[in-house]
């Protein structure tokens, strides 16, 4: 067994897209990192994503700065793994079906907080997307919106860091942690035991039992969404395209079904169409009325789609913290162990800023922001 | 109302007896005529005791009973208390229908496995052969290989020379010395020996050539490169070229399990790696006044389609099942197992095919794209390897490669492939594609 | 059921004239003819007829009066269809 094997620098737990970038930052400051997973690479929400990296829906705010940040991360980081990933500036385009007072509030707060917002008339709207609905008249543009592939992310970026000096664990489930005197020495996996002085909790949606573990309570649950998936099309739509319901339910804690309509092509010509909100558990069963749901949505913003053929949907289960911020930074107990989950629905987006904000925390480091809005450590008198 | 989806032998059964019994009965199947697979036909049905579909499609079509909506297509169900409502695509609009029981008898379609040239025109399997033959009048090309492992070559090499097609040979991969590990499916089913004859007279009557070890492994278009195999399929050289414009290859077959999984039934894998279905003795799955018989349950041909057809139907009325019909389901299952044993696919195929062949023929991706997928991304499944390779996403939604990127996967990176993995990706929440438009619009009344 | 006189059916493939049997296929209506390249792939641009012939591999789509992704293995021919290569 090599020396890594037994004694890394680092142990990041997740090969998802935040555990991939977490490592990826370690490995480039220098450290040996061991990536640990129970699955594979992707195998849980970054499998399920559709490669996500927004500015366009966020409020100002600490996780508008994160997001911004990291979306110019996304772009360093394809200069350093490699174009490998179809990473695009697509650009975002919002569109309001009614009234459109709530969007150009927004678009105007934001403007003022780092964010390229266009606001368009109906002309340049309908040069922008020549096949949404003749009808819909108000928009925005964001130039800054992305997107990328994520599972060739992680696996590319997790490639890269194995190249660097690091190694992929993976079907290997954590069992427990050696804790010594308040701090974590070891990691305890259903294929042995690998000690390190840090480690990073990123196992997504399913950080808070990872957390559980070390007697830590990190309340991280599901919400659950579909994607629907067409068969290869000519290219309709040429952003990806959403309408300002999104935004207040990403914001919202409503139980209930919430959906939005978000529309966007890929690269293999097939068309993404989502979105939908809901805390069911883990409950993975398909609903057909939420499918019907979505169609409706992605055909009324384009009439063009309804010749189109839905091929297959899927679901996954976002993160979330219950204020609707991810948990970055150091628990609030055991030292050693970082905590950087519950992104919700922008874990893409915002992974490579989480990854450097980690690190800088690990290392003493000064970082782009005050990552306090973050801290785990806000969680430390809630019980759930 | 009991509900029927597919109308092959194992769903004609059903309505057969249900019609029989005055049961209201509704069979959806998705084809323009019925007999499945098994039982295509034009005008009429040809081929080994053919003459008994006959009777089973009077039963269905001439019934007041019962409703055969035929060009429907189920592309998703839903169980709740006490019944099963089927969405299905029909004339280009959607209707529903709300059944208290239902039998799934949605067959299996020809199991394929890669070789060099195999995405050419002329490369087909042996049931499209069949299919343009029986259902079209159509011969495949001007000289025909057919080629795999299986009885299924032989009534397909049969019927294309009894409609005056050159048929160059049938290549089968195992030796039929291999029956010999199965004596007790032999002596109970005498009339398997009756057939055997049958299909020996047509061979002698067209001068067919037969090799047994050999399978096809290259093919340009013009030519077919033949190799001595071992059971497990691996070359052992000893390559012959044919001349051949139509190679119909055909392995085995994979049950469609979508529907049933989509319902929730219990599947498990069988010892061939097939996925079926679990079922008691009176064919009922694992949900609810659901039934599952034919290829589904495990692939046995015809015969024992029928017998697991007629069987479920008479579970669902809560009729009796006379020891008869229990006894020749036994003995049909014990021939379907020694098939099984005696056509076995092995994993030598791997080693004919080549890096730039397309393992996924919807998404055109390559056996060293899905081999650098594993060293360079580290797959270790079939579903992580199609999240990065897009193999497996395309129109058929893996029906056709699936199972070999597995196996290949599985061969790559020294892992087996798990049962759950098969059950995996097998299953698909949509059972055929529908359109945005229809979808949205929700349900045609009907 | 004996087999009657079946009606003929004119169609075009890609502009060219064919003649098919009331009832056949759009793929069994061209091979009978000799045709062998119902489209070529949208990546590498391989030629494909049919391939499982039942409906299930998708290998053999075509556009059919404008309607994309129909299989030719399965969607019969009618009198004065417009059908097309898939790109």
């Amino acid at each position: 067994m090599s020396q890594l094997q037994k004694n890394p620098d680092a142990i990041v737990i997740g090969a998802g897209i935040v555990g991939a970038c977490s490592a990826l930052s370690l490995t480039n400051a220098g450290l040996k990192v061991m990536v640990i997973d129970r699955g594979t690479v992707a195998s849980g929400t970054t499998g399920a994503g559709e490669g996500n990296i927004l500015v366009s829906d966020k409020d100002p705010g600490p996780e508008l700065v994160l997001a911004l940040r990291s979306r110019d991360l996304w772009f360093e980081m394809q200069e350093d793994v490699g174009d490998t990933f179809e990473l695009e500036a697509k650009g975002g385009v919002v569109v309001a079906r009614n009234d459109d007072s709530q969007l150009m509030a927004l678009a105007k707060v934001q403007s003022a907080n780092g964010v390229t917002a266009q606001v368009v008339d109906s002309k340049e709207l309908h040069q922008l997307e020549p096949y949404l609905h003749p009808e819909i008249s108000s928009g925005v543009f964001y130039p800054q919106d992305a997107q990328c592939q994520p599972m060739l992310a992680a696996a590319k970026i997790i490639q890269t860091v194995i190249s660097r000096g690091g190694m992929l664990v993976s079907r290997s489930k954590v069992l427990g942690f050696d804790i010594k005197d308040g701090t974590v020495v070891a990691v305890n996996t259903s294929t042995g035991k690998y000690s390190a002085p840090i480690v990073i909790n990123a196992a997504g949606t399913w950080a808070g039992e990872i957390a559980a573990l070390a007697g830590s309570n990190l309340p991280v649950a599901p919400r659950r969404g579909f994607i629907l998936v067409t068969e290869p099309a000519p290219q309709y739509i040429f952003h990806k395209v959403y309408d300002s319901d999104y935004v207040a339910n990403v914001a919202s804690s409503d139980a209930d079904l919430q959906t939005s309509t978000v529309v966007e092509g890929t690269r293999s010509g097939t068309i993404l169409i989502g979105a939908s909100r809901e805390r069911v558990g883990f409950d993975g069963s398909m609903n057909y009325e939420i499918l019907r749901k979505l169609a409706q949505q992605a055909v009324s913003l384009f009439p063009v789609l309804r010749d189109v053929q839905l091929l297959r949907a899927y679901r996954g289960f976002r993160p979330y913290a219950p204020d609707h911020l991810p948990l970055i930074g150091e628990d609030y107990a055991v030292k050693g162990l970082w905590h950087s989950a519950g992104h919700e629905g922008a874990g893409i987006g915002l992974a490579p800023g989480s990854a450097a904000l980690i690190t800088d925390s690990i290392l003493g480091r000064n970082s782009f922001m005050d990552a306090t809005a973050f801290t785990p450590k806000r969680f430390a008198e809630v019980t759930v | 109302m009991i509900g029927i989806i597919g109308a092959g032998p194992a769903g004609l059964a059903a309505a057969k007896v249900a019609a029989e019994a005055g049961a209201e009965v509704i069979v959806l199947d998705s084809a323009p005529r019925p007999g499945g697979q098994y039982w295509r036909h034009r005008d009429d049905v040809q081929g080994y005791k053919s003459h008994r579909a006959g009777g089973y499609f009077d039963s269905v079509i001439g019934s007041k009973s019962v409703t055969y909506m035929h060009g429907a297509q189920v592309w998703s169900a839903v169980r709740s208390k006490g019944s099963i409502t089927l969405n299905y695509l029909h004339e280009g609009s959607e209707k529903t229908i709300t059944v208290e029981k239902l039998i799934l008898t949605t067959g299996a379609y020809d199991r394929s496995i890669p070789f060099a040239g195999w995405e050419l025109p002329g490369s087909m399997t042996p049931g499209a052969a069949q299919a343009l033959l029986k259902g079209h009048g159509v011969i495949a090309g001007k000289k025909i290989l057919v080629s795999g492992t299986g009885p299924f070559l032989l009534p397909v090499a049969v019927g294309l020379s009894e409609a005056g097609a050159d048929v160059l040979g049938i290549v089968e991969a195992h030796s039929p010395l291999r029956w010999l590990r199965s004596p007790l499916a032999l002596i109970l089913n005498p009339q398997k020996a009756l057939e055997l004859l049958y299909y020996l007279r047509k061979i002698r009557k067209y001068s067919l050539k037969v090799s047994f070890g050999r399978a096809v492994i290259g093919f340009n278009g013009k030519t077919a490169t033949l190799s001595k195999v071992k059971s497990n399929l691996e070359s052992k050289g000893e390559v012959t070229q044919i001349g051949c414009d139509v190679v119909a290859a055909g392995w085995g077959f994979n049950p469609d399990v979508t529907l049933g999984g989509i319902l929730g039934c219990d599947q498990r894998v069988d010892r061939d790696g097939s996925v079926i279905f679990k079922v008691d003795k009176n064919q009922h799955s694992s949900a609810a006044n659901i039934w599952i018989a034919g290829e589904a349950t495990g692939i046995g041909g015809a015969d024992l389609a029928l017998a697991e057809g007629e069987i479920a139907a008479r579970s669902a009325l809560n009729d009796s099942i006379p020891f008869s019909l229990k006894f020749k389901r036994f003995r049909l299952q014990l021939f379907a197992t020694a098939l099984q044993r005696s056509y076995t696919v092995g994993n030598g195929w791997q080693g004919w095919i080549k890096p730039e062949t397309k393992i996924c023929r919807c998404e055109e991706v390559s056996h060293a794209e899905i081999c650098q997928s594993v060293t360079e991304l580290s797959a270790q499944d079939s579903r992580t390897s199609k999240l990065f390779t897009r193999a497996g996403m395309g129109l058929c939604q893996g029906r056709v490669c699936s199972r070999n990127v597995s196996e290949i996967i599985a061969g790559e990176s020294g892992c087996k492939v798990t049962d759950q993995e098969r059950i995996s990706y097998s299953n698909r929440p949509i059972a055929a594609p529908i359109s945005l438009g229809v979808l949205a619009d929700g349900i045609n009344p009907q | 059921m004996s087999t009657s006189a079946k009606r003929e059916v004119t169609f075009t493939f890609n502009g060219e004239t064919f003649k098919g049997v009331e009832g056949q296929s759009i793929a069994a209506a061209l091979m009978a003819t000799g045709v062998r390249e119902l489209r070529k792939t949208r990546f590498d641009e391989e030629p494909r007829l049919i391939f499982c012939g039942i409906g299930i591999c998708f290998d053999c789509v075509v556009v059919v009066n404008g309607v994309a992704n129909q299989r030719a293995c399965l969607v019969e021919i009618a009198e004065g269809a417009k059908i097309e290569s898939q790109k």
